[in-house]
């Protein structure tokens, strides 16, 4: 199984220009944990704000999210591997670096994300199909 | 297991289990050729899930008579029965989708999504199949009933997401509007009834436990 065969395809969006508190507006609204920070130049420029950024960088720290910047606090670069990479290996990749979603691009192009969720979903699947390992 | 537990005639119950793998397997080829015909807007190929919808009919017809004709034992018959039909059923949600598919000019922007949809369908029948297989060996079939659950979710996701571009797509023509409504709504069951039928089978195992 690949990470293309279970990715999320929708991806939501901020421009890195807008305030925390949009970003924030959106994740509420979508109901997301993360959004992909839309910064100029390449999707390769691209960062994510999750929220637990928001929680930590922002709003623990009293500040006010509708004066702070997403692209201050967005994390970058992200991590980004081929949507054709094989489902175990995007789990190994997630536990080595420690990150709780993988872009999946094409070439230079982001075209979904795994998301832990996801990755869980992908390998319960594995295991039903009798090819996970043991 | 099962088919010891269960049986006189041993010949006569293999018969239909083989021919329930059959049945799903056919559907699994329906969406899969379904899903590429949507895919590469392939009009030929969308014709090929009528054929196929019209073999699977003639296996259920087998099926529902040999079960009826006496393979296994009575109080199940109606079970087994009931599971063939949702199967059907799925057949021809499918293939009603693929009438309105060929009578439409289907807009790109939903392409897709649509396609994604029509993949997770493919893979959820695959998963049914396994589930029949598994229930047949007597095997526990938790860890393939929640596969199928968790394909079901990942459909209704997409469901929303597909319905939400759908409306903001500009209809001309009433009945253009509603083949593509109806096209909608028939892809997106698909996945509903799959997991009914894999849900029925659960039922059917915990009848012969």
């Amino acid at each position: 199984m690949k990470v293309y065969e279970f990715m999320t395809t929708r991806l939501e969006s901020v421009d890195s220009g807008k305030s925390v508190y949009d970003a924030v507006e959106k994740m509420v609204d979508r109901r997301i944990r993360s959004l992909l920070v839309r910064f100029p130049g390449s999707d390769l420029e691209d960062g994510v704000i999750t929220a637990r950024d928001v929680v930590y960088k922002v709003l623990a720290q009293g500040k006010d999210p509708q004066k702070v910047k997403v692209s201050e606090i967005a994390s970058r670069p992200i991590s980004c591997v081929s949507k054709d990479l094989p489902l175990r290996d995007a789990a190994e990749l997630m536990e080595r670096d420690g990150v709780a979603r993988l872009f999946a691009c094409d070439g230079s192009r982001i075209v979904g994300v795994l998301s832990m969720m996801d990755a869980m979903a992908a390998m319960l699947i594995l295991r039903a199909r009798g090819e996970h390992v043991s | 297991m099962f088919l010891k537990k269960l049986i006189g005639h041993e010949d006569r119950e293999k018969e239909v289990v083989q021919d329930m793998d059959d049945h799903i397997r056919l559907l699994q080829d329906g969406c899969r050729a379904f899903h590429e015909a949507l895919e590469h807007n392939d009009h030929n190929r969308m014709r090929r899930v009528k054929e196929l919808e019209r073999e699977a009919d003639t296996i259920r017809r087998d099926i529902v008579s040999h079960i009826y004709e006496g393979a296994f034992l009575p109080y199940l018959r109606p079970e087994l029965s009931k599971f063939v039909e949702l199967v059907d059923q799925v057949f021809d949600l499918l293939e009603y989708a693929a009438v309105c598919y060929l009578g439409i000019r289907f807009p790109d922007s939903l392409r897709s999504e649509a396609s994604r949809v029509a993949f997770l369908n493919e893979e959820m029948c695959g998963m049914l199949r396994i589930t029949l297989q598994a229930m047949t060996a007597g095997e526990d079939l938790r860890e393939k009933r929640l596969a199928i659950r968790i394909y079901e979710k990942r459909v209704d996701d997409l469901k929303f997401d597909l319905m939400k571009d759908a409306r903001a797509i500009p209809i001309e023509d009433f009945w253009e509007g509603n083949m593509l409504a109806d096209f909608l709504s028939r892809l997106c069951s698909v996945s509903d009834l799959i997991e009914d039928a894999s849900d029925h089978l659960g039922v059917i195992s915990s009848i012969i436990k």
